[in-house]
């Protein structure tokens, strides 16, 4: 069964894939000279302030840093249930 | 006559930055243009040996510059090609003993007597290479896939970006791929490190046992035929030289007949 597995599936691409996730972040916080917990500081501040105006599921409340060619972007998804006037 | 003045740095050590210099040096010297090696790691000489030139270092580039000999007395010539010469570095100086405007000075006379200056820069993102590249208006950057070096790559390319003005353009060589990690998923592939780096890509150098030979002997695998890390180096120096030359085929590599059988079953696999 091995042998099949080693002749028919495609090995999964784990090891790569997580290089490439870690190299990616770890670049973005070089380049912006960006300390590892400053991050989620200024994601409870967003929390905070947006829940002044609005009730958001934080449950499905997202944060996500991308990458355009050599600058970054924060990515910031908060799903609003209602408004708080 | 106005040569270009080429830097190969890397941040890193140990990823083949000199081992780069040394066979880009004759491959391009190779196509017939007159080349100038510098070897600017001052205190740890190493050009030299990869060139096989070790015996025949009399003056060095700190002598140059302290005004001890001429330029051209200082310069060592190819054993194998006329239109090649080394610019030895001190081994008993340190980095100190050169500021970046002796360094521009030397390169702008270089440039008058070659067609092409490479000069191969310290590891660090210090004074030695605020030196190296102090005379360049271009920079080759080498990178192996691994995460530690690629992370120093990134932070040369941003202390290259931050000298937009005389640097006109700098390029990557990745060395060491292993191709048959890449396809088997172990390491980043060439367009992962490409994309985390935004950088143009010069060229690819496979994983070859065939350069500590070649170190050993004191004879760049360029100047050998038949070896595959020799011809991607050959390939670089065409595409300096500005050839549009398409990337070899680095699964070909692989082509055992075990993988060959692998691949008719399962062409994804491949």
């Amino acid at each position: 069964m091995q042998v099949l597995n080693w002749f028919f599936q495609r090995k999964n691409e784990s090891v790569r894939t997580k290089a490439k996730d870690r190299m990616r972040l770890m670049l973005i916080h070089d380049r912006l000279e960006l300390p590892a917990d400053r991050l989620s500081s200024l994601e409870e501040e967003l929390i905070a302030v947006v829940s002044r105006y609005f009730d958001i599921d934080r449950e499905t409340t997202r944060f996500d840093l991308q990458q355009y060619e050599r600058r970054a972007a924060l990515i910031a998804n908060f799903p609003l249930l209602r408004s708080k006037c | 006559m106005s040569g270009r003045v080429i830097v190969i740095t890397s941040g890193k050590g140990g990823v083949g930055k000199t081992t780069a210099s040394a066979n880009i040096g004759v491959a391009l010297a190779q196509t017939g243009v007159s080349v100038a090696m510098v070897d600017m790691d001052i205190g740890l000489r190493n050009l030299d040996i990869l060139m096989g030139l070790e015996n025949r270092v009399v003056y060095n580039l700190v002598d140059v510059i302290e005004e001890r000999c001429k330029l051209r007395q200082a310069l060592v010539k190819d054993k194998r090609l006329p239109n090649l010469c080394l610019l030895p570095a001190a081994q008993t100086r340190d980095k100190t003993a050169v500021n970046a405007d002796q360094m521009k000075t030397l390169c702008n006379e270089l440039k008058t007597l070659f067609d092409y200056v490479i000069v191969d820069s310290p590891a660090g993102i210090e004074s030695g290479f605020q030196n190296a590249v102090a005379g360049a208006e271009e920079a080759v950057v080498i990178t192996t896939p691994e995460m530690s070096a690629v992370r120093d790559a990134d932070r040369i390319i941003g202390l290259l970006e931050a000298r937009k003005d005389e640097i006109s353009q700098y390029r990557l060589v990745l060395n060491r791929i292993r191709p048959s990690m890449v396809k088997t998923n172990d390491m980043m592939s060439v367009d992962d490190v490409l994309e985390i780096l935004s950088i143009k890509l010069l060229g690819v150098v496979p994983e070859d046992e065939g350069i500590i030979v070649s170190t050993n002997k004191g004879e760049p695998i360029a100047g050998t035929d038949n070896t595959r890390s020799g011809l991607a180096f050959r390939n670089i120096a065409r595409r300096l030289r500005g050839e549009d030359v398409p990337l070899m085929d680095l699964d070909e590599l692989n082509q055992g007949w075990l993988n060959k059988v692998v691949k008719f079953f399962n062409p994804a696999r491949a």
